[in-house]
């Protein structure tokens, strides 16, 4: 636990040591919440037809896919930002010639990032219920709780996995924000995906966000209990066990590649 | 049957405390020229060793040197000893352990001082720095705080501490780098190149420190890999000198350098007064002689000679008698000390011509 608060610590202490970046990326998240209130503005009706499964709520539905959305990025992309960091700055090699595992100092890096993504997880949730229609009477706590943890396992399963493929070939972004792109398109942030055509519905159901996206979006605007969503808890549990075991077998074996090799510090 | 568990555990603890602290048994280490992609999928292509077969063992305590020209393979040695790159071929024992099989372990009673200053975060304090890195090897919060104090002050660095680590000098970066090294209070710590870059002042400090830091330590074993011969001569009780993969040499600096004046030759400078060498019978070759000069000297009444000889020592003793029984005086004799720059090229240029033969 000592580890886990150092690492947190330390990430804590470099980000707000760059504090105009800190706040003029808070206020970029704030300004993504106007535009959406005026998207929705746009849209002109109080009950959307496609949304009525949800409540109807355009500014409360998107609030939530983009906010979960955050959430997800922050371990798709995250873990293989910390790895090449840490290659390029020169960090890495002194955090490999401690005893603890490198699977474990990737995860510990990742607290300060989740933490920050759960304060604008909240802050969107807030935006909603201020300017947004959210009603707090239709939020259920717990099953939203779960849902973002069994979301955010199962992503950082996906991420570290990513991590070890830029581990050993050191450039990935291009791959990864094309990938990020198709997620979102099929896993339904912006829209629902009964919207999309029959097959590209059956892919989303292989993206654990499509699943996320939906218990959260009942949890929070439907108030629907984990009782209720537990073919969603399911199928994300499943997800959550699965991806994580992969990612670390993966990225343990890249390490071991990369030892092998020696380009663990290359860049 | 638990008894008999403790008694052969503490048997194994107490031959790892008496084993050497490396032990380098035929030890190969090849890369790949290929792309990273391509060696990922074939990893024997193109394959160029860096390590052929290298053997040597390092007891406990002191101070020995890596020596070698660049792309020698001292830093592929470094990284295999301090667990950050596999061997391909060989065993590595460091502290009694395998670096194959026990990394994890070894890395808690190992230091590794870099000259690389970016591995540090910038923008935390010197102070910071250490404390994150005392975390990561286990050290308690108490114990970390006091060591770190204790570090700074020895250092030199204390007033710097809380200050970010992108303020701070060359000297001080790798200042601090020796303090992170030596956190754990490892039992050998690895440094390369510690002194590269630095300001002669910076540098003659950091040597002091480590010399200080061996008297007060006997037990703690150093091993520096270093392009600063001068600075293996201060430091090192042995070196171990690479070239092209393979060690060429191995001793203290005293046996190698009798060795390559007993190969090469010595020089001596003899002067002398009331003696001419005109027409003197000098000793035979076969004394170990191999060739006299006469120098101009600074007083007009002096003779200076330059002998050059094998390192026997008859011929010396030989020439000084001629001088003697000539009627002459001898007022001085100086033998040069061949500098260890010259022994290494010499040995260096030595190898590279009979591997490229």
């Amino acid at each position: 636990m000592r580890l886990a608060w150092a690492f947190f610590c330390r990430d804590a202490a470099i980000a707000l040591s760059y504090r105009i970046a800190f706040v003029v990326q808070l206020l970029g998240n704030l300004l993504l919440v106007g535009i959406l209130y005026y998207l929705s503005r746009t849209v002109g009706v109080e009950k959307v037809p496609s949304l009525e499964r949800y409540g109807g709520n355009l500014m409360a539905f998107l609030l939530i896919g983009v906010a979960l959305t955050d959430c997800v990025l922050v371990s798709l992309v995250g873990f293989a930002q910390q790895v090449r960091e840490s290659q390029t700055t020169g960090t890495l090699e002194a955090t490999l010639m401690s005893p603890v595992r490198l699977t474990v100092i990737l995860i510990y890096s990742s607290f300060w990032n989740y933490f920050l993504s759960a304060v604008r997880f909240l802050m969107y949730l807030l935006a909603g219920v201020a300017i947004g229609g959210l009603r707090i009477d239709t939020v259920n706590p717990l099953s939203g709780l779960t849902i973002f943890i069994l979301t955010v396992l199962s992503f950082m399963g996906i991420g570290i996995l990513w991590a070890a493929v830029v581990l050993l070939v050191k450039r990935g972004e291009a791959l990864m924000s094309m990938m990020t792109v198709l997620v979102f398109l099929v896993s339904g942030v912006l829209f629902p995906v009964n919207l999309l055509p029959g097959w590209m519905q059956w892919f989303s159901n292989l993206i654990p966000l499509t699943a996320a996206l939906e218990g959260m979006r009942l949890a929070i605007m439907k108030n629907a209990t984990l009782f209720e969503l537990g073919s969603i808890v399911l199928q994300l549990t499943g997800f959550a066990v699965l991806l994580p075991t992969l990612g670390i077998l993966g990225f343990n074996y890249a390490v071991r590649i990369g030892r092998r090799q020696g380009s663990l510090t290359q860049y | 049957m638990k008894a008999i568990n403790n008694i052969a555990s503490a048997k194994t603890a107490d031959s790892r405390s008496m084993s050497p602290a490396v032990d380098v048994r035929d030890v190969w280490k090849w890369y790949t020229s290929s792309f990273r992609f391509r060696r990922t999928i074939t990893p024997t292509a193109n394959l160029r060793p860096a390590l052929k077969g290298i053997s040597f063992s390092i007891p406990r305590g002191g101070i020995v040197g890596l020596l070698g020209p660049n792309g020698a393979g001292k830093t592929t040695l470094l990284k295999i000893l301090s667990t950050l790159i596999e061997v391909d071929k060989g065993s590595v024992l460091v502290l009694g352990r395998d670096v194959t099989t026990d990394p994890v372990h070894i890395r808690g009673h190992i230091g590794l001082v870099t000259s690389d200053e970016r591995s540090f975060y910038w923008r935390l304090t010197g102070r910071q720095n250490l404390k994150f890195f005392a975390t990561l090897y286990g050290l308690p919060a108490k114990h970390a705080k006091d060591r770190i104090a204790m570090l700074l002050e020895t250092l030199g660095l204390t007033e710097a501490a809380d200050r970010p680590y992108y303020g701070y000098s060359t000297g001080m970066r790798q200042k601090l780098a020796i303090g992170r090294g030596l956190l754990s209070s490892p039992e050998l710590v690895f440094y390369d190149e510690p002194t590269r870059s630095l300001d002669p002042l910076s540098a003659h400090n950091i040597r002091q420190w480590i010399l200080n830091n061996v008297q007060q330590f006997p037990n703690t074993t150093h091993f520096i890999a270093t392009n600063q011969l001068h600075e293996a001569e201060q430091l090192c009780d042995r070196v171990i000198i690479l070239n092209r993969g393979e060690v060429i040499t191995d001793g203290s600096i005293s046996d190698i350098r009798k060795e390559f004046e007993k190969r090469e030759h010595v020089i001596h400078r003899i002067t002398c007064r009331g003696f001419s060498p005109d027409g003197i019978r000098w000793p035979s070759a076969d004394s170990g002689l191999i060739d006299i000069q006469e120098l101009p000297a600074a007083d007009s009444n002096a003779v200076v000679l330059h002998v050059r000889t094998t390192n026997d020592g008859g011929a010396l003793s030989a020439v000084l008698d001629t001088v003697l029984r000539s009627g002459g005086k001898v007022l001085r004799c100086e033998t040069d000390v061949v500098p260890l720059d010259e022994i290494f090229r010499s040995l260096v240029t030595a190898d590279t011509r009979e591997k490229k033969s």
